[in-house]
């Protein structure tokens, strides 16, 4: 158990950079995800903090002592590979013995702190197994043991469940909570699946570029992105371009790709009439009705506008509906059997309330402040 | 669904692996087979006195060769040459993989093609391109004079050293490339999670990479032994008196002495022990990890 103090860090591989001066503190016992797209460093972060790279510049502190030099072998982190890197020719109980007979501990102590181990991760009757003849998810399992057995300050997981089937997956993000919950050890994991960073993560760290954009309580940032960047990533939404006509007290009034203008409320954020926003229209906070059914598409006082079903694609337990309005489309979704069911070519008017709106400025941050 | 397609399918591959296999097994017969069942037959002929051999069935040549002191002394040197050469080419060969799987780039093919360089010359050539290297007055007893490490040029060649540099020399591309071959497919990853969980790298190195490579290192000792028990060119080209194995001595039997009987028995009986020795290692080296399948 330690936190993890991360300064400056740098990594640089010739030409390219892969982590660009990162700042990030991770509290003792608690479970932080490091979420980004592919190449945005977050592996390569994992990987300094575990010491299987040096940084090209930084500090790494583990409980307060600086560590950015100790080789792997010489510092409490353990790591789960994505790949699981079990080793091939030593049988599952061996290979969750691993470290402990690295650390120096006695055979019989060691064999039973690793079957207590199995027990945790429910793979006990595996003991004498060979690691290639087992199934993904039980390899994962081991892996977890066999971390986790040499009782890590940290514990590092580099994508462990990306190799697993979505069914699974999900089982394992659960189990991953309950056992970091009984261990009480700090974890950093790394996924680029915001799905999981949701469930599993007490904090998200959101990675862009080899730098941190944002972090916060899973909630906190799905509510309040500080971008662009995270608000594409954290999930699909419609993003509408506008042009500012005026500033109000309360914020802006823009005029917006679908033909009609919408008062955003961002505060005395600093826009001037003529700039371009980028306003995110998340598909949860459109709420659509059939236009000969609504009986005035402005009935509750909310802004709207007219438009007409193009597609409609089934999802499994959604169907997701796209709708053309004055030449831009926009998609919602509605669960499987809900009540109204829309057909192509069905006219219909969306509305919103405007204080759901998200509104970024030309280069990517957020204006103000919305939804939260 | 009917499964009729396919049972024609695999008949009709069936066919076509006949139709492509059967050049390689002409060959394996007229240049293998026949030629073995020829020397199978001259062993059991009787020595004639001017002449190579009298047409006879007797185990006469057999008993010839396995009474003759002589001749075990020569198997016995023959045997420590193969241990040695074989215990120095492998343990090199190992490092020399490795590196070779760590390095990329450019420097991962001029390993590689420094490998594969020397097969491409003729055995007996590069064999002989040690003599200038390592006899009395050659350039490596220059360089050790000239430093000062040593008073007196010392007779690397013709010798025991020249004799074990040279069969070294000759296995060692054979070695890397059977430890390279199983070896490129390891995960390094998994050395990686040797060291994170507290390994140090020569740890690591033994319990990682060691077993992963166990089934290679096994093809390497049994080519680099049955190679080297066997060894001419080096001995010949290196060794002095001394350094006469049994192949130099079937070859004087075959075509100095003129007696083709004893010279067929001395090598069947050498290809009986080679045989034996060699499955003895085989299952040694691959018993622990359970048998060669993945090589």
């Amino acid at each position: 158990m330690a936190s993890v103090t991360l300064s400056g860090l740098r990594k640089e591989y010739g030409d390219l950079t892969a982590v660009d001066g990162l700042d990030l503190d991770v509290d003792d016992g608690e479970l932080l995800c490091l979420l980004g797209p592919s190449g945005c460093g977050k592996s390569t972060t994992l990987r300094m903090l575990g010491g299987l790279e040096t940084p090209t510049d930084g500090d790494v502190h583990i409980g307060g002592e600086p560590v950015t030099d100790q080789p792997p072998y010489e510092r409490n982190t353990s790591m789960v590979f994505q790949s699981w890197a079990l080793f091939p020719h030593k049988t599952v109980l061996e290979n969750v013995a691993f470290g402990l007979k690295m650390d120096g501990v006695g055979s019989d102590e060691r064999e039973e702190r690793a079957r207590e181990m199995l027990d945790v991760v429910e793979m006990s009757g595996f003991a004498d197994h060979d690691p290639t003849d087992l199934s993904g998810g039980q390899k994962q399992r081991v892996a977890l043991a066999r971390s986790l057995a040499i009782e890590p300050d940290v514990l590092l997981l580099d994508e462990p469940l990306s190799n697993l089937d979505k069914r699974l997956r999900e089982q394992m993000q659960l189990e991953l909570r309950n056992i970091h919950d009984e261990v009480e050890t700090t974890f950093v994991h790394v996924t680029h699946d915001q799905n999981e960073a949701f469930t599993l993560a007490d904090s998200i760290a959101i990675m862009n570029d080899g730098q941190i954009e944002q972090i916060g309580a899973p909630r906190e940032v799905y509510d309040d992105p500080v971008s662009l960047f995270i608000e594409e990533f954290l999930g699909d939404t419609n993003l509408v371009e506008a042009t500012v006509t005026e500033t109000t007290e309360a914020g802006v009034v823009a005029d917006i790709a679908l033909g009609t203008e919408v008062e955003l409320p961002t505060g005395d954020a600093s826009v001037d009439a003529g700039d371009d926003l980028t306003v995110s229209f998340r598909p949860e906070e459109l709420d659509v009705k059939r236009a000969d059914a609504s009986g005035g598409a402005d009935a509750d006082g909310g802004p709207s506008i007219t438009g007409e079903i193009t597609d409609v694609l089934y999802r499994g337990s959604t169907v997701r509906f796209y709708v053309e309005c004055a030449g831009e489309h926009l998609f919602f979704e509605q669960s499987v059997g809900a009540d109204t069911d829309f057909a192509v070519g069905d006219a219909v008017t969306v509305s919103w309330d405007p204080a759901d709106l998200l509104a970024f400025a030309a280069d990517g941050d957020r204006v103000g402040g919305g939804g939260a | 669904m009917s499964f009729a397609w396919l049972g024609e399918r695999i008949k009709r591959r069936d066919a076509g692996s006949v139709f492509l296999i059967a050049p390689l097994a002409a060959f394996e017969l007229v240049f293998f087979v026949v030629p073995f069942l020829i020397l199978v037959r001259m062993s059991l002929n009787a020595n004639a006195d001017p002449g190579f051999y009298q047409p006879a069935w007797t185990l006469e040549a057999y008993r010839a060769v396995l009474d003759s002191g002589l001749y075990r002394d020569l198997v016995v040197f023959s045997f420590e040459l193969g241990v040695i050469a074989t215990v120095i080419a492998v343990s090199l060969a190992l490092f020399y993989a490795y590196a070779a799987y760590r390095a990329d780039g450019l420097r991962k093919s001029l390993l590689l093609f420094s490998i594969i360089l020397p097969l491409l010359t003729t055995l007996v050539v590069k064999t002989y391109a040690w003599r200038p290297l390592l006899s009395p007055n050659g350039v490596l007893n220059d360089v050790l004079v000239g430093v000062g490490l040593i008073g007196s040029p010392i007779q690397f060649a013709p010798g025991i050293v020249g004799t074990v540099i040279g069969q070294v020399y000759i296995v060692f591309p054979y070695a890397v490339l059977s430890i390279y071959s199983v070896l490129s497919t390891m995960d390094w990853d998994t050395v990686e999670a040797a060291r994170d969980l507290g390994a140090s790298r020569p740890r690591s190195f033994l319990e990682v990479v060691v077993p992963e490579a166990l089934p290679g290192i096994a093809v390497a000792t049994v080519v680099s032994f049955a190679w080297s028990v066997g060894a001419y060119a080096a001995p010949s080209q290196l060794g002095s008196g001394a350094q006469t194995t049994f192949a130099m001595e079937i070859e004087s039997l075959m075509l100095t002495q003129f007696d083709y009987p004893t010279g067929a028995a001395f090598s069947l009986l050498m290809l009986a022990a080679m045989l034996v020795v060699s499955l003895g290692v085989m299952r040694l080296l691959t018993g622990s990890v359970g048998g060669v399948e993945g090589v």
